[in-house]
Order: C-alpha cells, then sequence, then structure tokens
C-alpha cells in the first residue's frame, strides 16, 4: 500500500493505491488516524489509482468519516466508475461527500459547511 | 466466454487472499469473462473468503478453504467451502444503508455487497462445512 501526503494550507491530500483491500486496509487506517491525531482536520481521499475496494477498504471510510464528522471534513474524490459503483451500493453516497475531481474537492472542503 | 472451471486451495489466512484475487482475475482472463462479471464476483469471492477467515474458525492455523470457478451457460458461478462455524449469509441481518452517518455500523458491508452484486447466492450446510454457492450473468 502506497499511500501520498500533500498538504495545501490547511489541507491533507492522501492518494491512495490502486488496491484497498484486507490486507492494505489496515495500513491506510493507521495513516489516516494518525494524521486526525496529529491534528489534521480537513482531508481530501484522492481515489483516482484506485480500481479495487473490498469491505475492509469501505470500512475505513467510514470510520474516518465518523472521527471527523462533529470535528472536521473529509472529501472523497475521483472515484473510477466500478468504485463508484461500490460506493453508491453501500449507502456511502448518502452520508459521504464525493465530488468528481482533487480540484473539485478543495473548493468543496474551502468552504463553510452547509447549516444542517 | 469460454466454458471452464478451477478449484483453488488456499489456508485460511488473510496473506492468501491477495493470491487468489489474481488467480480469479487470471481464470476471468484466460476464459473471456465479461469484466463486470469478473469484477463482481472475484468482490464476492473476496468478501466469502475474508469473512471465513476472520470469522469462521476458533483458531484458523492449519485450516484450509476450497474456491471453484466455473464459467458456463452465459453465467459465471463460484463456491467457496470451508469447514468453519455455521454462517448463512442469506438470511444474515444486513445493515441499515439509510442510517446517518453517526448510526452506521461498521459490520456487514461485505455480505451486503455480496448479496447485491450477485444475482443468485445459496447456502448449504453439508457434512459440517459451508457451501457457499454464487452466481453472476454476463450482460
Amino acid at each position: 500500500m502506497q499511500i501520498k501526503e500533500d498538504k495545501q494550507g490547511e489541507v491533507m491530500i492522501v492518494t491512495i493505491d490502486d488496491h484497498l483491500d484486507t490486507a492494505a486496509a489496515p495500513l491506510l487506517e493507521a495513516r489516516l488516524l494518525a494524521l486526525i491525531d496529529g491534528g489534521e482536520r480537513k482531508l481530501v481521499i484522492d481515489c483516482a489509482p484506485l480500481q479495487y475496494v473490498n469491505s475492509a477498504g469501505l470500512k475505513v471510510f467510514l470510520l474516518v468519516a465518523k472521527k471527523l464528522e462533529n470535528s472536521g471534513r473529509i472529501v472523497i474524490c475521483a472515484l473510477a466508475p466500478s468504485v463508484h459503483m461500490i460506493f453508491e451500493m453501500i449507502g456511502f453516497t448518502r452520508i459521504m461527500q464525493i465530488v468528481g475531481t482533487r480540484e473539485e474537492a478543495l473548493r468543496v472542503i474551502a468552504d463553510p459547511p452547509a447549516a444542517a | 466466454m469460454n466454458e471452464g472451471s478451477i478449484t483453488l486451495r488456499l489456508q485460511a489466512k488473510v496473506e492468501e487472499i491477495e493470491r487468489l484475487n489474481r488467480q480469479v482475475r487470471q481464470f476471468g482472463d484466460l476464459h473471456e469473462v465479461p469484466s463486470r462479471t469478473l469484477y463482481a464476483v472475484n468482490l464476492a469471492i473476496d468478501e466469502l473468503v475474508t469473512n471465513a477467515i476472520l470469522h469462521g474458525f476458533e483458531d484458523a492455523a492449519g485450516q484450509e478453504l476450497i474456491v471453484r470457478l466455473e464459467a458456463s451457460g452465459g453465467e459465471l458461478i463460484a463456491s467457496v467451502i470451508d469447514s468453519g462455524k455455521e454462517f448463512n449469509p442469506t438470511t444474515a441481518p444486513l445493515p441499515d444503508l439509510h442510517a446517518p452517518l453517526e448510526d452506521r455500523e461498521l459490520g456487514g458491508l461485505g455480505i451486503h455487497l455480496v448479496r447485491s452484486l450477485m444475482d443468485h447466492v445459496e447456502w448449504q450446510r453439508t457434512d459440517g462445512r459451508n457451501v457457499l454457492t454464487v452466481r453472476k450473468r454476463n450482460r
């Protein structure tokens, strides 16, 4: 699992690998939780290389989104069609912010969250 | 799609799953299985095998799983056989997908994916083994 991190202002952009499976998921989870513990509150997860995700990987997105729900923001971008289909199937498109491109993600995360 | 079948044996270890996924994709390429069918069945096998390895055994050491894959009659059929605890994924409760984020449970995602992705999911308990068969039609 290769994880790239790129800090732009107060936003941490994390680019993940092509396979997010049972072996890779704990590595990503540990890295993202370490970033949050280290004080990061605005995360963009760039999924452009991602071609395959299973439930172990999906669980990481859910866990991190829950963790940041009240204290930060997470925006997911650049899902391949097959991966987007899985996110939709599992209901994540309703509870997570998912956009098409990294540029869009940076724009969305810079805006104050919409009033509930 | 070219008809054919393969039987794979693997140890009940998480480290085996990557090799299994590779073999499933190789089978698919060799038999010219349509990519959507292959993707869905590969994911379903991954979920079922992961589940059996992580939750099926008190002690997974030395345990073995069998995965059978068959391309036939316009569909891809996969069976996962394990001698772990009795578990019927066709009746297991599913997570509430409409729950707000704070109430979403972390478990149950894999079984939900299998049931959503496959056209047919069948479970049998035979001779102390779980025999799970999933089917996906080419379209």
